[in-house]
């Protein structure tokens, strides 16, 4: 990889992470009122993954979209603005931080859980039909491994060889039940073989292991090949949402995978074998820091949306 | 019946719709369980594989969910899905991406994404199917937001209601009634459509008004017929849309005749009839002569026993013995 895209990565990381600790502080601010999901500690799978689309390319984001939203390049400003209901935000305000979209980035957030997969189904139906070449990426977590319409979707897509890559997020919680508890599977990739595509589980906190496979297996939907069920191994350092009462893990686990941090290892790999200095990651990371600043006041300045404006007139005053 | 038109089923009627739209547009396309090589279970999508191929004519697995999302995701992207639910019963495993989804995108979206989607179904009693296929669940979808809520009672209003809702931007659950697929009624020869949005009065009188839906208003027309030689005229207004609904020729007809009878097969608890009498509440209740009435399905099971299946539902004679009462 070209020494600026790792560059690229590394950064998109850092403004995913500090993005994030806003949306903390926001939370307990009151400002931002419910339903935010820290995505700390995640930050290999949104880069490695997303860092492979473009503008053919559509993603189908779950309840912690943040993450994502900003690896493919979301405007910071709008995402936040969205995120405390804000008129300027990606989708005038009316999601909140765990529904919301951003259709002219061609992103999508669901917020029941696995409702994403059979949507990101039809939209590489589309693009089949269409005989375009993006492809529609499903990210879900473990949980949502186990629901109806993720199995219905992820066997739709390998029946009819649609162009979608399915990414279980695995960060072994579904809010408080451990993976150990919601599945027998030793790995959710295991399951690829019953739907008849490949399906392959990579350490999901070592970003450029993740864009290797993520890579291979976008251009294999790119190119007609069908799709795929990559498993990424990683963890939520943050409660299930911000301010759960995290009564369901032990200080010790959450302080081993904080020493996993996927930023401190990339760094680490940066700058021992990618002939990067101190000064060029310190440069990248002051960059990002007044990105996330300005984008933080802009969010801040929105107006909240009136009823009015909230009320699509069209679907819901014509009743 | 003049040149211009001719006699076709139901069944028929809707076929010619799909047929015509997917004519007319490439983005139209045919999703569901057994909709390809079987051509559906009365012969809606029959031919349509044959005429446009397996990419347009797609045969889904069991799998509604799967079913409904990918219509959602396809919409999305510009096409213009009619998927089929085979029976309005198994909707409630599709519920999730049409409840929360299909209704909920372009208002997420500040209207920027569209979901033109049209979610094909059927219910209703009728074929000795039981309690599992044999529901009527249309009051459900009425009280989502987002959503517009079809039920076609003749097959000219089938065709040209289902042309209108494949060219609609907003998702459209359209319900037609298994009892329905092979009555027959004129159709014309030419291209038409019926708007979506709009209430229409089937049969014109002064005396009662019956606001009924579905297949209920072939019993209604009947019971109308029945009553005309008493010399009680009935006005018949069949919504076909029941959401969002056309209140003003319900409203128009009861100001006329004062009394009022809703007529649904669905269960009367929380069925959608209770929606049309708070309307009339709500707007002409200084013009009503007597208590707006209902008449609905038995707030029970649909029993399998065919002596028994039609008895839960309102039929003629019951309709017939309230109107007799409310002019009384």
């Amino acid at each position: 990889m070209e020494k600026q895209q790792l560059l690229d990565m590394y950064g998109k990381m850092v403004e995913i992470r500090k993005f994030d600790k806003v949306c903390v502080d926001l939370t307990h601010q009151g400002i931002m009122w419910a339903g935010f999901h820290s995505y700390e500690g995640q930050e290999a799978v949104a880069v490695g993954v997303l860092s492979h689309c473009g503008v053919e390319d559509y993603v189908l984001s779950y309840h912690r979209p943040q993450g994502h939203a900003l690896a493919i390049g979301s405007d910071p400003g709008k995402v936040l603005a969205e995120m405390i209901g804000r008129l300027g935000g990606v989708g005038g305000g009316r999601g909140g931080p765990m529904t919301f979209s951003d259709w002219e980035n061609r992103f999508i957030a669901t917020a029941t859980v696995g409702s994403g997969v059979p949507i990101a189904a039809g939209i590489g139906l589309a693009l089949q039909n269409k005989k375009r070449q993006g492809v529609a990426v499903a990210i879900f977590g473990d949980g949502a491994a186990n629901t109806g319409a993720c199995h219905e979707g992820i066997n739709l897509g390998g029946v009819w060889k649609l162009p979608v890559l399915f990414v279980c997020e695995n960060n072994l919680y579904g809010e408080a039940l451990p993976f150990s508890k919601s599945t027998a599977a030793e790995h959710i990739s295991d399951r690829a073989k019953g739907y008849g595509i490949e399906g392959v589980t990579v350490d999901g906190n070592d970003v450029l292991a993740v864009s290797k496979v993520a890579g291979r297996f976008i251009e294999k939907a790119r190119s007609g090949d069908g799709p795929s069920l990559l498993e990424v191994i990683t963890y939520r350092v943050r409660g299930h949402y911000e301010g759960d009462p995290d009564n369901y893990r032990t200080r010790q686990e959450i302080d081993i995978w904080r020493r996993r941090c996927p930023i401190s290892r990339f760094r680490k790999y940066l700058l021992e074998a990618a002939s990067c200095t101190k000064k060029e990651l310190l440069v990248i990371e002051q960059q990002v820091e007044n990105t996330i600043q300005k984008a933080k006041e802009w969010a801040l300045k929105q107006p909240v949306p009136t009823v009015e404006q909230m009320v699509d007139d069209e679907r819901i005053t014509a009743r | 019946m003049n040149k211009t038109e001719r006699k076709i089923t139901y069944a028929e009627a809707l076929q010619e719709a799909l047929s015509e739209e997917m004519q007319q547009s490439e983005e139209v396309i045919v999703m569901g369980v057994d909709v390809g090589v079987w051509g559906n279970l009365y012969g809606v999508t029959k031919g349509l594989l044959e005429e446009f191929g397996e990419t347009r004519v797609k045969d889904t697995p069991i799998s509604e969910a799967a079913i409904a999302g990918c219509g959602i995701g396809a919409a999305l992207l510009g096409m213009r899905p009619v998927i089929e639910i085979m029976y309005i019963d198994f909707i409630s495993i599709a519920m999730d991406q049409i409840v929360n989804h299909a209704a909920k995108f372009s208002y997420l979206t500040a209207g920027k994404a569209k979901v033109p989607l049209v979610i094909r179904t059927q219910g209703g009693v009728g074929l000795s199917n039981a309690c599992q296929h044999s529901q009527s669940f249309e009051s459900w979808f009425a009280n989502v937001p987002g959503l517009v809520v079809v039920m076609p009672s003749t097959p000219y209003d089938a065709k040209g209601l289902l042309k209108s809702a494949i060219r609609d931007d907003r998702p459209v659950i359209f319900i037609e009634h298994k009892k329905l697929y092979r009555s027959k009624g004129l159709v014309p020869r030419e291209e038409y459509l019926v708007p979506l949005g709009k209430s229409f009065v089937k049969r014109k009188g002064d005396d009662v008004t019956i606001v009924v839906t579905s297949w209920m208003v072939e019993k209604a027309l009947e019971a109308a017929e029945i009553l005309s030689k008493k010399g009680i005229k009935v006005e018949v207004i069949d919504p076909c849309t029941l959401a969002p609904l056309d209140k003003e020729p319900i409203l128009e007809s009861v100001r006329k005749t004062g009394k009022c009878l809703v007529v649904h097969e669905a269960p009367k608890t929380g069925g959608w009839g209770g929606e049309v009498v708070s309307v009339i509440m709500e707007y002409a209740f200084d013009y009503l002569d007597a208590p707006v009435k209902r008449i609905a399905g038995l707030d029970t099971q649909v029993p399998y026993a065919k002596e028994i299946e039609f008895k839960v539902v309102p039929d003629k004679e019951r309709i017939v013995e309230e109107v007799k009462k409310l002019v009384s």
